[in-house]
């Protein structure tokens, strides 16, 4: 009854501290929907999947979002075309490279500036490294889940069929190509165009602010009820009880990462409390780790990705942590 | 997976009047997870249970969530017909009815359940013995002068992870409160006074005490009741450690505070 009552009163912990965020996510997500043309935004993206991977990256200095809230802004540019390597880049990277977040992990690790900054370059380069890796898969298609890749824009024809041997309704784009007027993403396409007045787009905005933390929401209550429940059933020693040693007390914190769910916004407070046990390199793979992939934000990715694809990013950002983090055990600190 | 079923977009086969239905049922659904949710916030800033929950530094933002979820509810209850324009066939994982009722469902199970600070058996398991390492560096907590009174019980765990001797202590006077806890393998003797210090929410809480040497047998304080110890600072060799210990000179039940953690 006790641990009834402690999961509980952790999983409404959880809830309260991560509403405000999603909120905020949601917000900045519906008024990039409206106000922000992502059409425009992508054209201005480098083409390139290297420096496009890059600038998707750092585009969370524009959208303080945690990984609460970059998903739904990551799915907005990819139903919006945006290349693979930008997407994913923003998706790894937005939760830590953020003004919010930097400004937190500053207050926490005043003391031990070289945390700040690690942590910054760990993820630019984790995500960079992923999104260029997954920029090898142009259509991201087959990766994303049914509902969201029939929302993305086919420019391009894909399959090589005979231009003469198809039929329907065609409109001639400026590169030569056709694009196909009964596709369900090029309906999208021509039912928004219309400029609306500023009165409908705030209200569309909230609309779809409603419509997402609806969504995002019952997803987040998931997530949480887990994160609560691993955190009251399975003893926090026996994960610390790891902590001692190099190697092991950077498994034990990317376990944590993944196991504690806790909101990018804050989690260099929590990670502050096992300063004093764990390696330096540890607490770095903590706070480069939990904000790309954790149990809360697996159900958030699965609005947006299959789970092989999910699965991809979280083997590859792993496995990248955890030699950037040794790395910077052995010979940095 | 059935939840790959998407909204079907209002059709325009429908009749008006079974679409005007659905489209005020599905608005009503909204206004009251939104209310519900902006309920369940407005009760723990009012009740001052978001204390058990939430680091008082981001207290704000949990109080302003519920400002904006309030005002977001009364635009939905207000808003006169939506434009006809949801954005492109939503893809959801959950159906969103079904969403509604998993938020609305948690928000009356908030509204009905009052959350409780942790207690011993939580500080047990999350293993209090060694917690002293576990605190978090502020070393400019200590260039105050403070008299030995004044600190807190983590006050007193940070100066002791400063400079461990307890030895070097000794004499000191100290008033501290917390709640009891008694560990298993200590004597009839010694009880634990214990608090929960947050670093964000709870759950990060994790626990801090301090030994307290008793003349009576431990089982006259119960686990989890509220203390409040004065006396002097000793060192006392518990279940073979070397530890600070509480010599009291006073010992009182107090209520549980309002704000039980550390921070």
């Amino acid at each position: 009854m006790e641990k009834f009552s402690n999961g509980l009163t952790l999983f409404f912990s959880l809830l309260v501290e991560a509403i405000p965020f999603l909120l905020i996510g949601v917000a900045f997500s519906s008024l990039l929907l409206f106000f922000v043309d992502e059409r425009t935004l992508i054209k201005f993206l480098p083409k390139t999947p290297l420096l496009g991977a890059v600038a998707g990256s750092l585009m969370g200095v524009f959208f303080p979002v945690c990984e609460c809230g970059n998903v739904p802004v990551a799915r907005r540019l990819i139903v919006q075309g945006a290349p693979t390597s930008v997407s994913i880049g923003f998706l790894l990277a937005a939760p830590t490279i953020n003004p919010v977040v930097f400004w937190a992990t500053w207050v926490a690790f005043r003391d031990q500036p070289e945390i700040v900054f690690l942590r910054v370059g760990f993820t630019l380069l984790i995500a960079v490294t992923i999104a260029w890796v997954f920029s090898h898969q142009p259509d991201m298609r087959p990766l994303l889940q049914p509902a969201v890749a029939r929302q993305m824009p086919k420019l391009r024809a894909s399959a090589p069929v005979n231009p003469l041997l198809r039929s329907g309704t065609f409109l001639l784009q400026t590169d030569g190509t056709t694009l196909k007027m009964d596709d369900p993403a090029v309906q999208s396409l021509i039912a928004s165009v219309p400029a609306k007045s500023m009165a409908v787009k705030l209200q569309l905005a909230i609309d779809n602010m409603v419509q997402e933390l609806k969504e995002l929401g019952a997803v987040l209550v998931m997530g949480s009820a887990i994160a609560a429940f691993v955190q009251v059933a399975a003893p926090r020693e026996w994960i610390l009880a790891l902590g001692q040693n190099f190697v092991t007390s950077i498994l034990a914190m990317l376990l944590l990462a993944a196991v504690v769910s806790i909101c990018s916004t804050v989690d260099s407070f929590f990670a502050l409390s096992f300063a004093a046990t764990f390696t330096t390199g540890a607490q770095l793979a903590f706070l480069v780790f939990g904000p790309m992939i954790d149990l809360k934000n697996i159900g958030l990715l699965l609005t947006l990705f299959k789970p092989r694809a999910i699965f991809y990013i979280f083997v590859l950002a792993a496995q990248l942590c955890f030699i950037l983090t040794l790395f910077m055990n052995f010979y940095v600190s | 997976m059935s939840a790959k079923r998407s909204r079907k977009p209002a059709s325009p086969a429908r009749k008006p009047k079974a679409r005007t239905a659905w489209y005020r049922g599905s608005k009503l659904l909204d206004v009251l997870v939104l209310g519900a949710w902006s309920m369940v916030l407005f009760r723990y800033w009012i009740t001052g249970k978001i204390f058990l929950l939430l680091h008082p530094d981001y207290m704000w933002l949990a109080n302003g969530a519920a400002i904006v979820l309030l005002g977001m509810a009364s635009f939905k209850l207000f808003q006169k017909k939506t434009v006809n324009q949801a954005p492109a066939s939503h893809s959801t994982l959950l159906p969103p009815s079904v969403s509604s009722f998993i938020l609305l469902a948690v928000a009356v199970v908030a509204l009905i359940y009052t959350p409780r600070a942790f207690a011993s058996e939580t500080a047990i398991q999350r293993g209090i013995s060694d917690s002293l390492t576990l605190t978090r560096a502020q070393p400019q907590r200590f260039v105050r002068q403070m008299s030995s009174e004044e600190r807190t019980i983590i006050d007193w765990i940070r100066t002791l992870n400063v400079y461990p001797e307890p030895d070097a202590y000794t004499g000191q006077g100290v008033k501290v409160s917390g709640f009891v806890i008694h560990p298993d393998d200590w004597p009839e003797g010694y009880l634990m006074l214990s608090r929960f210090v947050l670093t964000c929410c709870a759950a990060d809480a994790y626990p801090v005490g301090l030994p307290v040497q008793l003349a009576v047998s431990r089982q006259a304080y119960a686990p989890d009741s509220w203390l409040e110890v004065e006396g002097k600072m000793v060192t006392a060799t518990i279940d073979g450690q070397r530890q600070l210990t509480i010599e009291p000179t006073k010992l009182e039940t107090i209520p549980e505070p309002r704000n039980p953690y550390e921070y």
